[in-house]
């Protein structure tokens, strides 16, 4: 016990020795520029970097990668408070509340928010790390295929809590997400399903695309529509940023939960921050004292994605230095490390060096993870001041550029066009959802977690047959399921009984026939509205994407099949209670956007030229490859949609294309396709 | 690395301006890609990296090299770039998984070239499959396995994927071995995993990945390499059974020589698209032998565990042509065997 201590004290002072943390500092820097460019994420700098760490020493090499990988998450929250763009496909739930924020003139305190818990739930994953070395082993090899898809299961059912006041709509939205996971080939039998006979849906559909066309999109119309700043109303002085830090501390125990949930998925493998944040974040919302807030700007909902995301990192080393089986798509990567330095990731990483092992260099990356963010917090500090002034200038100059990162964040995760069009088509989806208030964070939910529950599905009816519900593990997360499901229910049943109590004798005084049945002879009329009809395409897609799989076999068709039956009779329902003008659940669930000041009239012409921009940005890249369609488009949008001066143009179109070809095309080597008009 | 830059780049200037008068090799200041069909940070894109920032010193010319993951299909992607969309002119190297040459016989969907038109420059590494059982299972003996009573549960990635899916689909099949193959994990660490687990027996891939990260569990003897299938025994098993000298019948042998032992030499094949230019694909054969040979990049591979054995350009165009020989009968049941 004292010899780990002891090692652990040591491994902090090894980081001040030599040139680890100059080169930690590299890593930090290269880390922070990549969270905040949507599209380019973690992975791909990780791997881009591993050529470099031949000539460095294992503690130097693991200083750099953790480094920079511990800190993408941290200012991908900027980019999705900021602009809406989820900066990491891992801090798309910042957004939902991060971004309100910014636009109600709070963009300091929600950056506070976020840096401050980002920073206490990265320490919290790096301690569970430390903390758990000695005894994780056992409890991982726990958990085979059957509890890992009862816990997939567990994170689906997050989708009702996610859903908020009107859960029909959560459900769907939910089950939606689960039908497009199943896109591309079926992992067991190799067989295709919903790919057009395109072979880039072979592989699914993206994450990546989806959330920015489910975010961003909606964003940027509003911000075409209203064009004001970002920020609509006044930015608070620098006391918003203080503001949002002592909101990390006053809702203390939510930041402290959510690490737990973070650090937690992250163990799992495949699931990782990009289920956690939604986790945290509806348990956030589960357990507010205002849920009725969240969507509309509520601190909590910042900080329990906020602290989630980069507590996962802690999670997902545990698997991977204890097994050598990565938690996530970056612990694989580093796993790659591991073997250039002839280190084998096992039972060795947690021997003192004195007996052959690396215990040291396995608690260093606990330091490492703790002292990297807290350097990033700190740099980010010292900068945001401009970063929050972005949300003042006018949409005119910023949209160019948020156009820019949308498609090319688009393009680079994979190096695929047809990703731009996936972009478009989600983007349509989620600005119809916001419009028709739907819920969209079930349907990025079950995209994550469809696959991972079916594979699992699979591989333990292969290997146990049906016996695989009797383990152990699995009653006890199927409890842990049913608990989810139905504690709230029961408390909520138990705090009407109270008030219903204590307010019976005022309600009975004055009581009134409302709350009587309706009148039975109220004749039944039919409103078939827009709201109705983009329900109607929801059902009309399902019954599409049933018969479609008619032909699978049992292996490819259950899952096809189970949701898309329950996600035809939801919205079924839904279309019912859209012509009946009804609305569940327990009230008027109110637009979660600001009431626009813009005529209707114009607002429509508005849109109706975003959507041609934003169709005419792919148009363009299709035709002319990105390397002319960018400063195309850039100046097109400048002087023609924006009307800003030649010179400022000019600047402005010569910095975006700077910025294109030194990063992506120069250094980064991104593979851009030519036009058609050139090939 | 931005250091790095700074003095490259004048360095590039002051060589193109030295040497635009003299008779210049072709390669001279271009910009050669390799486009590797798999994504940053796996085992294909890091051969290409370690392999290119090697390669440039015997390319007469000195060529930049740079790297280009273009993913999608398990790799199909990038392999029909090449055929149909890559310039013939010596400058686009294609990397993808050696299987769609099998997979193109065998009437795989969405491959869109002829394997017999593309040009070949070589592989860096011929695999060697192990089939691995844990202690755990009961099973530590190729004896004890063909007596077991219940299959072994052996793990897979995927149908159709070299290895592990195929491997074992093969072994079973012509050594009669009891095998259930358990498929859709994420990949062979995940399988790893599950074995530790005692959910699965074991699995068969690739040695050296085997060797690189289950190497505590070797030496312990809780994981025991029971079966080799090489054309020849590895060097660090000289004692473990070789598949092919099990088989009892010519269809067995002709099974496992088709499916593992071909397709595991062409697995990591460099590629040209077609109609590339003679003298180039020749330049470039040579600096890729010569690469395999250099002793800084036989250190640097030796410690990212990269295995080095290389296959020639000619061996790899001899037996993608011996793919299309093979007759309609055994293609029938080799796909039975894959895929049934």
């Amino acid at each position: 016990m004292f010899e780990i201590a002891n090692a652990f004290v040591a491994s902090f002072f090894q980081l001040f020795s030599g040139s680890v943390l100059l080169l930690m500092t590299v890593g930090i820097v290269s880390g922070f520029a990549v969270g905040i460019l949507p599209g380019l994420g973690g992975p791909t700098t990780l791997a881009l970097m591993l050529p470099f760490i031949f000539q460095m020493k294992p503690i130097e090499a693991f200083a750099f990668l953790l480094g920079m990988a511990a800190v993408t998450a941290t200012t991908g929250d900027i980019t999705s408070i900021l602009f809406g763009i989820p900066g990491e496909p891992t801090t798309a739930a910042t957004i939902v509340d991060g971004h309100p924020m910014a636009k109600k003139g709070e963009a300091g305190r929600a950056l506070g928010a976020a840096l401050m818990s980002s920073l206490v739930g990265a320490i919290f994953g790096a301690f569970a790390l430390a903390l758990s070395i000695p005894v994780v082993r056992p409890l991982v090899l726990a958990f085979g295929s059957p509890e890992f898809f009862m816990l997939a299961l567990l994170g689906i059912t997050f989708v009702a809590a996610l859903s908020g006041e009107d859960p029909l709509k959560g459900l769907v939205s939910g089950a939606l997400g689960l039908l497009l996971a199943t896109v591309g080939l079926d992992p067991v039998s190799g067989i295709e399903r919903y790919t057009l006979g395109q072979l880039f849906l072979w592989d699914g559909i993206g994450l990546v695309p989806v959330t920015i066309g489910l975010f961003a999109i909606p964003e940027i119309i509003d911000l075409a529509v209203e064009q004001t700043s970002i920020a609509r109303q006044q930015v608070g002085k620098i006391g918003g940023v203080m503001e949002g830090v002592k909101d990390t501390f006053r809702h203390w125990g939510l930041v402290m939960r959510c690490s737990a949930i973070g650090t937690y998925a992250g163990i799992i493998p495949g699931m990782g921050g990009a289920v956690s944040q939604w986790l945290a974040y509806a348990h956030a919302q589960q357990t507010a004292k205002n849920p009725e807030q969240f969507g509309k700007g509520a601190v909590e909902g910042v900080l329990g994605p906020g602290a989630a995301n980069n507590s996962t990192l802690g999670g997902a080393m545990i698997p991977t230095t204890v097994f050598g089986v990565p938690g996530s798509v970056m612990t694989a990567i580093l796993l790659g490390a591991f073997i250039i330095h002839g280190i084998v990731p096992g039972p060795d990483m947690l021997i003192p060096e004195a007996r052959g092992g690396h215990l040291l260099l396995t608690f260093s990356f606990v330091w490492v993870i703790v002292l990297s963010n807290i350097l990033t917090v700190g740099i980010c500090l010292l900068f945001l001041q401009p970063l929050i002034k972005l949300t003042q200038i006018r949409a005119g100059l910023l949209m160019p550029f948020i156009l820019l990162l949308i498609y090319l964040g688009a393009y680079a995760e994979k190096n695929t066009f047809e990703d731009l069009l996936i972009v478009l088509a989600i983007g349509l989806l989620g600005w119809l959802m916001v419009i028709f208030d739907w819920q969209r964070p079930p349907l990025l939910l079950g995209l994550v977690l469809g696959p991972l529950a079916e594979n699992r599905l699979f591989i333990s009816m292969d290997n146990f047959g049906l016996a695989w519900m009797w383990r152990p593990g699995v009653l006890l997360i199927f409890a842990v399921i049913l608990f989810g499901l139905f504690y709230p229910r029961i408390k909520k049943r138990r705090e009407r009984k109270k008030k219903a109590v204590s307010v019976s004798v005022e309600q009975s005084l004055t009581e009134k026939p409302e709350t009587a049945a309706p009148a039975p002879a109220a004749p039944l009329r039919l409103k078939f509205g827009r709201a109705a009809l983009f329900t109607l395409s929801i059902v009309l897609l399902t019954a599409w994407a049933l018969w479609e799989g008619r032909n699978f076999d049992f292996h490819s068709g259950l899952f096809p099949w189970t949701i898309g039956i329950s996600l035809f009779v939801l919205a079924t329902i839904q279309l019912g209670v859209d012509l009946l003008g009804k609305k569940l659940g327990t009230g008027a669930a109110g637009s979660a956007q600001t009431r626009s000041e813009v005529p209707k009239r114009v607002a429509r012409l508005r849109t109706a030229r975003i959507c041609a921009w934003n169709f005419g940005y792919c148009l363009a890249v299709w035709l002319f490859g990105f390397s002319l369609a960018i400063p195309l488009i850039t100046f097109l949008y400048l002087k023609a949609e924006a009307r800003e001066k030649w010179w400022m143009s000019i600047v402005l179109t010569f910095a975006a294309w700077a910025f294109f070809y030194a990063l992506f095309d120069r250094f980064l080597h991104v593979p851009f396709p030519t036009g058609k008009l050139f090939s | 690395m931005k250091l790095r830059r700074i003095v490259l780049v004048p360095l590039v200037i002051l060589g193109w301006m030295a040497a635009a008068t003299a008779q210049e090799p072709f390669y001279k200041s271009k910009t050669m890609r390799i486009v590797v069909g798999f994504s940053a940070g796996g085992g294909f894109d890091t051969y290409s990296r370690v392999l290119s920032r090697h390669m440039v010193r015997h390319i007469p010319g000195s060529p930049t090299i740079i790297i280009e993951n273009m993913t999608g299909a398990g790799s199909l992607i990038a392999a029909n770039h090449l055929y149909k969309v890559a310039k013939p002119d010596g400058l686009t190297v294609g990397h993808f998984i050696g299987g769609l040459f099998l997979g193109q016989v065998l009437g795989q969907k969405g491959i869109q070239f002829d394997a017999r038109k593309f040009e070949y420059i070589g592989a860096p590494v011929r695999d060697h499959s192990v089939c691995a059982l844990s202690k755990a299972s009961g099973v530590t003996s190729l004896e004890h396995w063909l007596a077991a009573k219940t299959p072994l549960k052996m793990g897979g990635v995927a149908p159709g994927s070299s290895t592990p899916d195929n491997v074992t689909r093969v072994l079973r099949t012509a050594l009669n071995l009891p095998i259930q193959v358990v498929t859709g994990y994420k990949g062979t660490a995940d399988v790893r995993l599950a074995v530790d687990g005692g959910e699965l027996a074991g699995g068969c891939w690739g040695w050296d990945s085997v060797s690189a990260t289950w190497r505590k569990a070797l030496s312990s003897g809780d994981v025991v390499v029971v079966l080799q299938a090489g054309r020849k025994p590895h060097p660090d098993l000289p004692n473990v059974p070789l598949a092919i000298k099990l088989a009892k019948s010519e269809d067995a042998r002709q099974l496992i020589e088709v499916a593992i032992h071909d397709d595991a030499e062409t697995l990591r094949t460099y590629t040209l698209p077609p109609g590339t230019p003679k003298d180039r694909v020749r330049i470039l054969q040579k600096a890729f032998a010569d690469t395999l040979k250099d002793p800084e990049f036989l250190a640097e591979a030796k410690k990212a565990n990269l295995g080095v054995d290389p296959v020639s350009g000619e061996e790899i165009e001899k037996i993608i042509a011996g793919f299309f020989k093979l007759s309609p009968g055994f293609l029938a049941k080799l796909k039975e065997v894959l895929y049934g």
